[in-house]
């Protein structure tokens, strides 16, 4: 993707408060009628750097593009981005109608014009029937999308979500996932959703950013960062992964040797790192599975089964290896071996990735 | 808690210090409807010659009439100072910004005698000593800083993003202040108004000192007050405690909540 | 790497901070505070030293005024006498007033039910917001020889008993306590309701009786609010004229002897010689002494706030 083409690009944005750096030289394109959610611990920067997109904060240096155009210096009011806030922020003075309305009123718009996208917005979002309520008499879910409305019925380039779903209750949060969805596609605008929900940007999102300490650790697609994280940070943040540290000890033609503490194993890899190269394996824990004890071959993991959680659907079992590597090992079946017994895990070299270490 | 004797002691109390605080306002009110020259009992029966007497004397009336033209301007131009004020201690940071909060709030802590000998000195010296418009002046100065007090209350239970939601969807700041701020903090300002307006209503030693010959009810009342007791002063009395009583109301409406921190329209 | 790194000079932009509002929405009020308030108080200051000829006020810078106040300080204008009469007034009326009203605002947080308390607290505070002037008027009433009280103890046959204490300084206390005691009762409230209630739970629940859980939990967690309540009482009854003149009559009686206080010194002072640079001088004396006692009073509650901390 190209700038021309890109409906937002980040140039090396930066955000100091002091001398405690929040945002650190982010680069980002969004595409146009892209879903992007920024996901981090937080204190990761990445509310700040959605506050900088909306122009509510301005970057200590840097470049912002939208469409093309450098907004930078462009004020907030005068920006085309709108943002959704986690707490709302509806105006308590007026009716549902009037927050929708809010930002077409403070143009010289004329009034029935106003009044047909007002109403055409309430369709969309599911309100028609709220029109005159007061915003204190609205439930959660009411109130998230009179904010969305409010927002998106001034027409804006790019849409800014501030962790919006966090204040609803679970079952609520996936409906609304997917009605934000709906919306997205249906008006073909670039969302930028910030969240420190991990199911909810991996199933709305095109692509995900990973925010750390005001980086970016890695931009995917969700698969991607799912099955093949960049950075040890990635690969502890996102699922339940296990990591093992080692050295490249060999390398074959479409796959290498780690050595690792507890052994030696083998992953698939197109782009393999040098020989002594550091490295993580990333196995997830469904990945692993039991193997009958004494089988030869690769990938084997001899470990004492330390502990089992029942949740639900499947069940963990936690296991040490030799060297005393904690391991997370996820299935649905109830493994008949019992505590502080000896188990041996295994796991396919096509399911473990690499990510190179520090060096 | 029940046959404990400290709740009993405590509600003996309360009703001893209510009797203490209300009977003032009842000898008041009894006796501007009562035939007796001097205040005491038997009661002599039941009049409105006071008040007659009140209304075609015209002296104390005027005054009342003088203190209805500057308590409300002076409660209207401090209430608007103090929004403007409190909006921006509210939103900006700036070095200072404790000094001048002090600073405003020097003028209820130093005794208005001494500020009424101050004013009474700048205002001779400019000429503007001994009108109504100098009492206006320098109410403005004492009633500023409660209604600041009770504006900033008011705007502190705004969050940040409301704010930010309008300028997010393209209104100037002073679009936002008009069309989201004003509205927020109006049971503040209505509050703010009726306790600037109450201070001044009731003050008397500034007046005293600036006012001249156009004396403000209270310093008219002090004036008759020392010459003689005049049963007049109770039918005068009566109509201004009603005034205050429609006061009390819309503050128990409005500042009371605030007070206590029960704000019930937070979203 | 890349051209980026070959970024745009750092810039300063605009932060919500940054705004021309500031200037416009704080310039009413301090030109207000400055040319009305600041300058009146500096004309004060500057007055106290003009001189007065064929009962013109001369700008001047002599210190006749303060030679003259001092001069007979303690005996024909009776100027110290009156400070002390003022202070011992002041410091009583506090004491009082502030006890009372702690009383008050003790029964309403702990003896009424929780629904009923804002009603309590609105009810003693009501009074407040009547004119001060006429209640003193109503007082005087009540108070007089030939008065409400006095007439009443005439009807029952107490004849022999009459209260006198009219153009007294007691009469002078009652009307301050009168004015003073919805402001402190509001004060005190506050700072009661800031007191944990599971604190008092808990030293009940160790076995403090109701007395004891009172003198050893609320009264020392309420010794702040005590000391505002007291320092801001003593500061509002040194600066009041109106209930000296009023019920003290001018010069009223105390243990003292029949003085009036520094407030209506001023007051009568200047309505009878409207000298206004003498009366200036006099102001300035009263702030010193203000000072002075706001200062003791900042540095009692400072020790109670940090023997609470």
């Amino acid at each position: 993707m190209t700038a021309a083409t890109a409906d937002l690009e980040l140039l090396s944005i930066t955000k100091n408060f002091n001398s405690f750096v929040a945002v650190d030289s982010v680069n980002l394109k969004v595409g146009r009628g892209e879903f992007v959610a920024i996901m981090g611990p937080s204190g990761c920067g990445k509310t700040t750097l959605l506050r900088i997109l909306a122009g509510l904060e301005t970057a200590s240096s840097g470049q912002l593009y939208i469409s093309g155009k450098d907004v930078s210096d462009v004020p907030v009011n005068l920006r085309s981005t709108r943002l959704v806030w986690q707490n709302y922020a509806l105006f308590p003075h007026l009716d549902v109608g009037g927050n929708i309305a809010f930002g077409l009123t403070l143009k010289p718009y004329d009034k029935a014009v106003v009044a047909g996208k007002v109403k055409a917005m309430a369709e969309l979002v599911g309100l028609s029937d709220f029109m005159g309520r007061k915003i204190s008499q609205l439930s959660g879910g009411q109130k998230q999308r009179v904010a969305l409305a409010r927002a998106l019925v001034t027409e804006p380039e790019i849409l800014l979500l501030d962790e919006p779903l966090s204040a609803l209750d679970a079952h609520l949060r996936i409906r609304m996932q997917g009605e934000l969805r709906r919306i997205q596609r249906q008006l073909g605008m670039a969302f930028i959703y910030v969240t420190h929900n991990q199911v909810e940007a991996f199933s709305m999102a095109d692509r995900v950013v990973v925010m750390n300490k005001g980086r970016i650790e890695q931009i995917d697609a969700p698969e991607e960062m799912y099955a093949r994280p960049k950075t040890e940070f990635v690969a502890r943040f996102v699922g339940t992964n296990n990591l093992f540290t080692g050295r490249i000890q060999e390398i074959g033609h479409d796959r290498v040797i780690v050595h690792c503490a507890h052994g030696q194993v083998v992953v698939m890899t197109d782009d393999p790192p040098p020989v002594g190269a550091s490295v993580f394996v990333v196995v997830q824990a469904d990945k692993l599975t039991p193997a009958p004890i004494g089988l030869a071959g690769e990938n084997r993991l001899d470990a004492t089964l330390r502990g089992r959680e029942y949740a639900g659907s499947h069940n963990i079992y936690l296991l040490d290896l030799v060297d005393g590597t904690e391991v997370k090992m996820t299935m649905p079946q109830i493994l008949p071996v019992e505590i502080n017994r000896p188990v041996t895990a295994w796991f396919s070299p096509q399911n473990a990735a690499l990510i190179r270490g520090a060096a | 808690m029940r046959g404990n004797p400290w709740i009993f002691a405590g509600r003996l109390w309360l009703g001893l210090a209510y009797a203490f605080m209300f009977l003032p306002l009842v000898v008041l009110v009894l006796f501007s409807f009562q035939k007796n020259r001097f205040p005491g009992f038997p009661l002599q029966g039941w009049t409105l010659q006071w008040y007659d007497k009140l209304f075609s004397d015209g002296t104390l009336l005027n005054a009342l009439g003088n203190t209805m033209i500057v308590s409300p301007a002076a409660a209207t131009i401090a209430t608007a100072i103090a929004f403007f004020a409190a909006y921006a201690f509210n939103r900006f940071a700036f070095r200072g910004k404790t000094a001048f909060l002090a600073l405003v709030t020097l003028p209820i802590l130093i005794p208005p005698l001494i500020l009424g000998v101050g004013f009474l000195g700048l205002l001779a010296r400019i000429h503007l000593s001994g009108t109504l418009f100098a009492v206006f002046l320098t109410h403005v100065v004492l009633i500023t800083a409660p209604a600041l007090a009770i504006i900033q209350l008011r705007l502190s239970q705004m969050p940040v993003s409301l704010e930010e939601a309008a300028w997010d969807l393209g209104a100037t700041e002073w679009q936002t202040v008009k069309k989201v701020v004003l509205p927020f903090a109006l049971p503040g300002i209505f509050g703010a108004w009726l306790l600037a307006f109450t201070f001044s209503f009731d003050e008397f030693i500034i007046a005293w000192f600036v006012s001249g010959f156009q004396p403000t009810l209270p310093v008219a009342i002090y004036s008759v007050l020392v010459a003689a007791i005049d049963p007049s002063l109770n039918a005068i009395g009566t109509i201004v405690f009603g005034i205050s009583c429609l006061v009390l109301i819309g503050l128990e409406l409005v500042l009371l909540p605030l007070l206590l921190g029960k704000s019930e329209n937070q979203s | 790497m890349s051209s980026i790194d070959e970024a745009p000079p750092s810039r300063r932009m605009r932060t919500p901070n940054d705004s021309p509002l500031k200037v416009w929405f704080l310039a009413p009020l301090g030109l207000w505070l400055i040319l009305l308030f600041l300058l009146p108080l500096l004309f004060l200051l500057w007055i106290g030293f003009w001189r007065v000829e064929n009962f013109q006020a001369i700008p001047d810078f002599s210190l006749s005024n303060y030679t003259d106040i001092f001069a007979s300080f303690f005996s024909k204008s009776r100027y110290g006498l009156a400070m002390i009469q003022s202070l011992w007034v002041a410091i009583t009326t506090a004491f009082f007033a502030t006890i009372l009203s702690y009383m008050v605002a003790l029964s309403i947080a702990f003896a009424v039910p929780a629904r009923w308390q804002r009603l309590a607290l609105l009810l003693a505070i009501a009074p407040f917001w009547s004119s001060y002037v006429l209640r003193l008027y109503a007082w005087q009433t009540i108070l007089s020889r030939n008065g409400v009280i006095n007439s009443i103890m005439r009807l029952v046959g107490l004849s022999d008993y009459r209260i006198d204490i009219i153009y007294t300084q007691i009469a002078t206390r009652i009307g301050l306590i009168h004015y003073l005691a919805p402001i402190l009762i509001v004060i005190l409230y506050v700072s009661i309701l800031a007191i944990d209630r599971v604190l008092i739970e808990a030293a009940r629940e160790l076995g403090c009786t109701r007395w004891q859980a009172f003198t050893r939990v609320v009264l020392p967690l309420s010794r702040f609010g005590l000391m505002t309540a007291g320092s801001f009482a003593v500061i509002v009854s040194l600066g009041d004229a109106l209930s000296g003149n009023l019920l003290g009559g001018g010069a009223g009686t105390s243990i003292i002897g029949k003085l009036p206080t520094y407030a209506s010194m001023i007051m009568s002072d200047y309505s009878s010689s409207t000298n206004l640079p003498r009366t200036s001088a006099l102001a300035t004396i009263l702030i010193a002494v203000m000072v002075l006692a706001l200062a003791v009073g900042f540095v009692l509650a400072d020790r109670a706030r940090r023997r609470i901390g």
